[in-house]
């Protein structure tokens, strides 16, 4: 498992270095990327609400998010 | 004084780690003075939720509020709170039978019986849970920014505490960032009726000799992420999340039937209960899991296509995708329309099983839940929304949400084989949100 974790950090700075010299775009072209409905989670509670809802009906939770749950639907 | 109002208007369209630092950089060029006189007001999302399955199975009435606030400069608070209250019938893990079948309740003080050829649902299935969480966001240096969290929910048998912390740093000229955050909870349950042994049998009206006290459980998220600008429309996000839960990771209001393996009718159960013979489920006290997540974000003249992909492995033998795809057309600024699909797949923990056979020797771990077996599930979802004229926005939804499952392997023995034993599950999910607060 800590290998694993170690793996996917190695693998994350990686990419890191690797994307960081294909991708320049600067602070004063960020108008699209600052609009909200291009934020990576755009509805908070719409996200929090469909978590809720998949964990307590799935095996599977967390991804985008932390996925320990704090509830006893599961 | 025009910078000034134009970055208070960038400020408060912001919502995330990425919009914060673009501000933050965009920020540099106001002088220190003119910053943060002005008070910023509170930015409140507001929702009710309906959430239905079909068969009388749960209903959830939810309510939820999120406020969140620019404390001082680039600092902001996030409160949220909600309340759920359910109702409704939920599988209790035994299997339909060509009889009538009756079961004690949890709390043992009451019976309920179930016709022949119908899903097992326990009835009394009722709790109203209160959840909060507060979370402080604030930049560190030039290029980071932490934020820690605390979250806290309480039902009538079960508590949790969390709390959690996540530092990002921008790299690339703000083109990508780097994320690492640590969430641990400590979550008590305290069953109705006690937390019944393992695989002991479900017992005649009255008796709780096989029931003991509370049970607790620890869960520590990792979770590692990336976000890249590939260009000026679309950003990607990848996650690695590792999430361990040592404890009681049982369900306490879960059974399995036993059966006999040639014909498949249920077997005798305690001498004098009456019932038939229903053990209490048993799953293991640590549980593994590793996710890797995928997003991308792309803008298409003004509107906004999402897509994302999970993967998920664990170490009871449940391998999950899921996929999710939204499109929101965005008409003019102040009108969208978002359709959504969600495609979610897994296999069966290794100890799932439908029902247990008399006379074979009793596995270490079982559980008959179905949400540990084979299944698919479907989401088909439409969600409209519109700012009001004085720069709020209300939004609607609804979704559709089925799953398609299978019984464990060998399960449809003699009559069990007639008999539906994973039920289709179809649920409505309907949600209005009203934003305010945003000037």
């Amino acid at each position: 498992m800590q290998l694993a974790m170690k793996g996917a950090v190695g693998l994350l700075i990686t990419a890191a270095i690797g994307l960081s010299g294909c991708a320049r775009v600067e602070p004063w072209d960020r108008d699209v990327l600052a609009r909200p409905d291009m934020q990576l989670v755009s509805d908070p509670i719409e996200q929090a609400t469909d978590d809720h809802i998949y964990f307590s009906k799935e095996a599977s939770s967390g991804g985008q998010g932390f996925g320990g749950g704090g509830c006893g639907c599961n | 004084m025009q910078l000034k109002k134009r970055r208070n208007a960038k400020l408060r369209e912001i919502g995330t780690p990425l919009a914060a630092a673009t501000c933050a950089l965009l920020g540099q060029a106001v002088p220190g003075s003119v910053q943060a006189q002005e008070l910023m007001p509170w930015d409140i999302d507001t929702s009710l939720l309906i959430y239905s399955e079909s068969d009388g199975r749960v209903q959830d009435t939810s309510l939820s509020l999120r406020a969140r606030k620019e404390m001082r400069e680039e600092k902001f608070l996030d409160l949220s709170l909600t309340l759920d209250s359910l109702t409704g019938a939920s599988p209790s893990g035994a299997a339909p039978a060509g009889v009538v079948q009756t079961f004690t309740n949890p709390s043992g003080n009451a019976q309920y019986a179930i016709a022949p050829g119908e899903q097992a649902l326990d009835p009394s299935f009722l709790d109203t849970r209160v959840a909060m969480a507060g979370n402080w966001q604030m930049p560190v240096g030039r290029l980071s920014l932490l934020s820690v969290g605390a979250s806290l929910s309480d039902e009538y048998d079960y508590t949790h505490t969390g709390i959690n912390a996540n530092l990002a740093r921008d790299f690339n000229n703000r083109n990508t960032t780097l994320s690492f955050g640590v969430a641990l909870a400590n979550d008590s349950i305290d069953p109705v009726g006690g937390s019944p042994v393992g695989l002991a049998p479900m017992l005649g009206l009255g008796d709780t000799s096989n029931k003991r006290g509370d049970e607790s459980k620890d869960v520590t998220d990792f979770l590692i992420g990336l976000t890249q600008v590939i260009n000026r429309h679309t950003i990607v996000q990848f996650n690695y999340s590792l999430s361990q839960s040592d404890g009681y990771l049982t369900d306490p209001y879960k059974v399995l039937s036993v059966v006999d393996p040639v014909t498949g009718n249920p077997v005798a159960g305690p001498a004098g209960s009456g019932l038939y013979r229903y053990l209490y489920e048993s799953r293991p006290d640590s549980r593994d899991k590793q996710s890797v997540f995928a997003l991308l974000k792309r803008d298409f003249n003004g509107d906004v296509f999402e897509a994302s992909y999970r993967y998920m492995t664990d170490d009871w033998g449940v391998d999950s995708h899921t996929a999710e795809l939204r499109y929101r057309f965005n008409f003019g600024t102040s009108r969208y329309l978002q359709p959504h699909v969600r495609f979610y797949q897994q296999t069966a923990a290794d100890f799932y099983q439908t029902v247990l056979f008399a006379g074979a020797p009793l596995p270490a771990y079982a559980s008959a839940d179905h949400r540990l077996g084979e299944f698919d599930g479907i989401t088909l979802g439409l969600k409209y929304g519109q700012a009001t004229t004085s720069g709020n926005e209300w939004s609607a939804r609804l979704e559709y949400y089925t799953q398609t499952g299978n019984a464990s392997p060998g399960a449809a023995v003699g009559s069990l084989a007639n008999l539906d034993l994973y039920p289709d599950l179809n649920a409505l999910i309907a949600q209005f949100s009203y934003k305010f607060g945003r000037r």
